[in-house]
């Protein structure tokens, strides 16, 4: 039987220190061991059990639950103020045989995995590796859980692939304590398993293309996910150049993409008639505190998997140390000024080195990011077309109203079809900002403060924008739900809520994230047709 | 007389400065135990980090020394993820004294994660 430790706190936090939140009780549930229980899906579903059981418990105690993994988010999205489970112990995976694939399905067999909610990026990789498989994509680090990582919209920059959830192909939700409350959701028009072998963790089967992608960035509100499958693909490696280009090259590619006909290329990486290849991953990192002439870029070309290619682990940069961030951010809190003069300090430690190659396949590219202190990310997404007028609009906010202790960063995500997708451009360049946390003084603003001008700058500049779920902003701010997604996709992400989990549940599920930014909301018109199979 | 005692400092503090220092062995693949309750602030927020603060005597013939991983509820896996040595001015001085039979064993380590 899996079991489960419960723990009476007050106070909760995320791994960047960005709480505490107030807390009543944390679980932590731990599946029975393979030597008592061989069988993956007896372990699979057993858990399945006790995950209901404590929905039940809470539910007739009459608080709120969520469930949460590594608890990476910036912000209080994984937070519940009642009961918070944490599921880093849950991580089955169960590769789908060509037997348990749909009959109409274009799917690989040898591509399709079953992961269960508490697996990290890391994990997967590794068991991937071993199938001689590979994630599509990353949030550029490999620390997330799957779970986590779908539920805020995780994403890297390979701007032809998506974020993570667009490489989910089902998703396995425990949504009460009753009988038929575990279901398997999928597209209609892109089913990846059989009835048989979905039948085997769930009670209902769900096909219906407006649900799922309703779930798909749930918020952690779409009741408790306890598993994912996910289309892999053949493993492949990635050649990575770091350079330093003319700004205005960089602000083009920025806005264009266009890679082929860019005066910037690189030799190795162009085609017959010497047109620049297009890259798998293309990131821009810009100092606002100084006026240089260029900016470091970063790029990613895919390479079919070879297995003898040279050592890509250098020696992992050592931390900066941990007195010297609080010095830092004390001179910062205290005498602003310093701020540019500090950013460019640290500049070697934050930004990579310049003309470095490496190859390496997508997991030992992205490898463990070690801990580095409290820290916040502002995380903009705009039409790419907008991407230097954006860079511009913030950057000058940042240098005349700040400063503030951060460095700017401009990474591409192609179109997610999730409702609440905050990579809802045909190409989105997610305009980043991150840096130490720092605490308000008479002369520096708070983060809400700063968080909040973001989003005036960029109404008044009529740049239309979303923000990244699981970082920091004034999330608050009037209207910004409806400033950033259409009516119709609010409502649609509502309804299938409430149509899916019912009144009660819709309610345990919820939490003050999205009260706050107005996603809770008892008047919405539920229609039963929202949550059938089509 | 003072600037001899200024130099001694000196080089005490030269001694005590360079005798400390911190070595980590993380292993390339696999994940860490977590630590749920995220006790810690420093660079193992997030991972259930087992410490060991002894002094062990080493025999003189053999000058070996084997400390057993097990399974416990810290080190879930009984399978190594990161070991972190920290060798002290303390730990030098007590070596010193001692002729090398004891030794100051000060070492974190996390396990991997186990998994299903």
């Amino acid at each position: 039987m899996a079991t489960t430790k419960t723990h009476h706190l007050k106070e909760w936090n995320t791994l960047h220190r960005n709480g505490p939140f107030p807390l009543k009780t944390l679980y932590i549930t731990e599946l029975e061991g393979d030597g008592n229980m061989p069988i993956k899906l007896e372990r699979y579903n057993d858990v399945a059990k006790e995950i209901q059981r404590l929905i039940k418990e809470t539910h007739e105690a009459g608080y709120g639950f969520r469930a949460y993994g590594s608890a990476w988010s910036m912000n209080d999205i994984a937070h519940q103020r009642d009961r918070m489970h944490y599921n880093g112990f849950m991580n089955i995976h169960i590769p789908i045989a060509l037997d348990d694939l749909h009959p109409n399905t274009n799917f690989d067999a040898s591509n399709l995995f079953l992961f269960e909610c508490g697996t990290t990026i890391k994990r997967m990789s590794e068991v991937l590796s071993a199938h001689g498989k590979s994630l599509k994509t990353t949030g550029a680090s490999n620390g997330q859980t799957i779970a986590g990582c779908i539920s805020t919209g995780v994403h890297g920059s390979a701007f032809n692939v998506g974020a993570v959830q667009d490489y989910v192909v089902g998703i396995n939700l425990i949504i009460g304590p009753n009988p038929n409350d575990i279901v398997y959701l999928e597209r209609h028009t892109v089913p990846a398993l059989t009835d048989n072998f979905a039948s085997k963790i769930c009670d209902r089967i769900i096909r219906n293309d407006k649900l799922f992608n309703a779930a798909l960035v749930g918020l952690g509100s779409f009741g408790f996910i306890h598993g994912v499958v996910i289309e892999a693909e053949p493993r492949f490696l990635l050649k990575r150049y770091v350079k330093k280009i003319d700004k205005k090259i960089a602000l083009k590619l920025s806005d264009t993409l266009d890679f082929k006909n860019s005066s910037f290329k690189i030799p190795e990486e162009t085609d017959a008639q010497d047109f620049g290849n297009i890259p798998y991953h293309f990131k821009v990192f810009i100092n606002p505190y100084n006026n240089e002439a260029e900016y470091v870029v970063e790029l990613m070309y895919k390479k079919p998997y070879v297995s003898n290619y040279d050592d890509p682990f250098p020696i992992i940069k050592q931390s900066l140390y941990r007195d010297l961030i609080h010095l830092f951010t004390k001179m910062a809190e205290n005498f602003p000024k310093s701020i540019p003069w500090l950013v460019n300090q640290l500049k070697k430690s934050i930004l990579p080195k310049v003309d470095e190659e490496l190859i390496g396949t997508l997991p030992e590219i992205f490898w463990d990011a070690p801990y580095q202190g409290p820290a916040f990310a502002c995380s903009v997404g705009v039409d790419h077309i907008n991407a230097s007028k954006a860079l511009k609009l913030l950057a000058d906010l940042t240098t005349s109203e700040g400063p503030i202790p951060g460095i700017f960063a401009m990474r591409f995500v192609k179109q997610s079809k999730a409702t609440l997708a905050f990579t809802k451009f045909p190409v989105t360049c997610m305009l980043e900002i991150d840096g130490v946390l720092w605490e308000k003084t008479r002369k520096i603003m708070s983060l809400t403060e700063y968080s909040k001008r973001i989003i005036e700058v960029l109404k008044q500049n009529n740049i239309p924008f979303t923000l990244h779920w699981g970082k920091n902003s004034d999330w608050a701010f009037p209207g910004l739900l409806e400033t950033m997604y259409n009516e119709t996709k609010i409502n649609e992400w509502k309804a299938c809520r409430k149509a899916l989990l019912g009144e009660a549940m819709a309610t345990l599920f919820s939490n003050d994230f999205l009260k706050t930014i107005g996603l809770v909301d008892d008047e919405v018109f539920i229609d039963e047709d929202l949550i059938v199979s089509l | 007389m003072n600037s001899i005692l200024v130099r001694l400092g000196l080089i005490a503090s030269c001694f005590i400065f360079t005798s400390c220092y911190t070595v980590r062995l993380r292993s390339v693949n696999g994940t860490m135990q977590p630590d749920p309750l995220m006790s810690r602030d420093d660079y193992y927020r997030g991972m259930e980090v087992v410490e060991l603060d002894t002094v062990i005597k080493i025999n003189l013939t053999s000058k070996d020394f084997t400390y057993l991983i097990k399974e416990t509820d810290k080190c879930k896996s009984g399978k190594l993820h990161t070991i972190e040595f920290k060798n002290t001015f303390g730990g030098s001085l007590l070596s010193m004294v001692t002729f090398g039979r004891n030794r100051k064993m000060k070492i974190k380590y996390v396990c991997m994660n186990s998994t299903n």
